[in-house]
């Protein structure tokens, strides 16, 4: 016999080639943060179109000692997780049902696809007139948001399980359930996960949209105020909030995803 | 031998597949009668039908004409008694290799430590015990279509059916396999049926040789080794049979045909089939 094999799904090497690309993708932000910096010390941009990077990092300072920074942003992410739950669960439950039975599948899909073809921003006017500016706003709209891919990929992940897999099971004479939980949910777990990370970054966008239009708190709003009050620093604080804990949420779902489907061959 | 099951009967099957709204008759009329134990191997030109014919005794396909049945019991769908190896390996790719192979025993009636005792006695089996943790994208075609083989056998089923399995392996774990194939076959007494596109190994393993004629697919003819359970590769009597069933082969025009067969009764009726192949 031939030596045993590391059953280890991440070798080494790709390891050092993902830190190398990050650090490759490095060297544009920081040489535009160079370029912004030089240029507003040197005059050539003036502070009230684009603030310089110490004076954004000293208004963050600023909002965080007044504890601002953390509100705006506890409530964004408590907005995010609720409504953002309720359209993941929603999503996964109409998925599964489109992707499990094709009679829901006709009943279902033409509605469904019309309603992932409108953007998500071009329902707040209608559901203002329905549900106010209240919270219920901001929970339907985040919900909506993350419902449509999340319910997208769950269906297509399930409608890809290969049939050639499902007669493995009917030869072992494998029960519904039992096909089920041993073959369609791990052959349409990565789909689903994709769906997910989507269905995420899909709320994260809703959330900023929404409260940037309706809404007195909040990271949309903390920029939308300071666009009001002329606070150029402050928009960038809420800007660089907003994509930072936006990138976040993903890559903590991509190591999820990744720890997760270790079984896949490295692509 | 002790009494024993896995009598296969078919008769009059028929199987049509509808391919782009025309009718193909995959098996056009196939008769045949498995006894307990036999060892049946299976040749014939690609797209005759053979795995058509294992599906079927597998229960995963239904007939359109005719009857199967496995010890006078209509074969109606699948079941734990007819194991079957499939083309291809179709692990799946979730699982590890020892999770693959208890894939087979989900529905067995086994304790837990019954299962992982079988699962391990067959990696072994398949000299794959080192690789019991690794994944299928890990593995190369020939040992993953070995995973596939120790699923098959993994139940002990009573009919054994496996279709081209060692196809993707190199000939020395060929030659291993088809004497640990022979030796497990002899000691449970399964009824085997045995799909594969080489001659040699045909003879070598079978007590008969199927020999399918395509378009339709049907029975061209059934040769019958007749040599004792424990074979020699060099018994000069394989010759024989190899010869018989190249023959048989030879009058259909689509098989191609080895170059090599130094052998006069061979070469007459190869007058037409020169340009029969080049067609
Ligand atoms: N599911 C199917 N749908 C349509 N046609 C099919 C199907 N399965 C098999 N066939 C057709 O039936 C015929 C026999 O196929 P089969 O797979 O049994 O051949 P085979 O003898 O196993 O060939 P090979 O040696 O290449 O594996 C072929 O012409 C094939 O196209
Ligand atoms: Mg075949």
């Amino acid at each position: 016999m031939i030596a045993a094999p590391a059953a280890r799904a991440w070798p080494g090497p790709r390891r050092r080639l993902a830190r190398a690309s990050a650090a490759a993708g490095l060297i544009v932000p920081l040489s535009l943060l160079v370029l912004w910096q030089m240029g507003a010390h040197r005059g050539w941009i003036t502070p009230q179109i684009l603030p310089a990077p110490d004076a954004v990092w000293a208004a963050a300072a600023d909002l965080w000692d007044s504890g601002d920074l953390q509100a705006n942003i506890a409530v964004s992410l408590r907005r995010v997780a609720e409504g953002g739950a309720a359209g993941t669960l929603a999503g996964l439950l109409l998925g599964a049902a489109m992707g499990l039975s094709p009679a829901i599948e006709d009943y279902l899909k033409p509605t469904f696809l019309a309603l992932a073809q409108v953007p998500s921003l071009a329902l707040i006017p209608l559901l203002m007139m329905l549900l106010g500016i209240g919270e219920a706003l901001k929970l339907v709209v985040i919900a909506k948001a993350t419902l449509v891919p999340v319910a997208l990929n769950t269906h297509r992940g399930i409608r890809a399980v290969p049939a050639d897999y499902k007669e493995v099971g009917a030869l072992f004479r494998f029960s519904r359930a039992q096909t089920l939980r041993r073959i369609v949910l791990p052959a349409a777990a990565p789909p689903i996960f994709t769906g997910l990370r989507y269905g995420l970054s899909h709320a994260w966008l809703a959330l900023v949209a929404v409260e940037l239009l309706a809404s007195t708190e909040g990271l949309g709003y903390l920029l939308v105020w300071g666009r009001q009050m002329f606070q150029l620093d402050t928009v960038l604080v809420a800007m660089a909030a907003i994509a930072a804990i936006g990138l976040a949420l993903d890559r903590s779902l991509a190591f999820g995803e990744a720890r997760f489907a270790r079984w896949r061959a490295p692509a | 031998m002790p009494l024993q099951g896995g009598v296969i009967a078919i008769s009059g099957l028929v199987k049509r597949f509808r391919v782009d709204g025309a009718e193909l008759t995959a098996l056009g009329g196939v008769d045949l009668w498995i006894a307990p134990g036999e060892f049946l191997t299976v040749v014939g030109a690609s797209g005759c039908g053979k795995s058509t014919l294992l599906r079927l005794i597998a229960g995963l396909e239904h007939a359109d004409a005719g009857v199967l049945s496995h010890d006078g019991a209509p074969i109606a769908g699948p079941s734990l008694a007819r194991g079957l190896v499939f083309q291809e390996p179709r692990l799946f790719p979730w699982l590890t290799v020892a999770q693959n192979v208890a894939v087979g025993l989900e529905n067995a009636p086994l304790s837990r430590a019954e299962k992982a005792l079988a699962v391990a006695e067959h990696l072994t089996l398949v000299g794959l015990s080192a690789f019991a943790r690794a994944w299928p994208h890990q593995l190369s075609g020939g040992m993953a279509q070995r995973v596939a083989i120790a699923r098959g056998l993994v139940n002990r089923p009573d009919v054994l059916l496996l279709d081209e399995p060692f196809g993707a392996l190199d000939m020395l774990t060929r030659a291993r396999l088809q004497d640990e194939l022979r030796a497990i076959q002899q000691r449970a007494g399964a009824t085997t049926v045995f799909v594969t596109h080489d001659v040699d190994e045909a003879a070598y393993l079978g007590d008969r040789v199927v020999v399918l004629a395509p378009r339709p697919g049907r029975i061209r003819e059934i040769v019958d080794v007749k040599l004792p359970a424990r074979r020699d590769r060099a018994d000069p009597r394989l010759a024989g049979v190899r010869e018989r069933v190249l023959r048989a082969l030879g009058e259909d025009p689509g098989y191609p045909r080895p170059a090599l067969v130094a052998d006069a009764a061979w070469r007459r009726p190869a007058t037409l089939a020169p340009a029969a192949v080049l067609q």
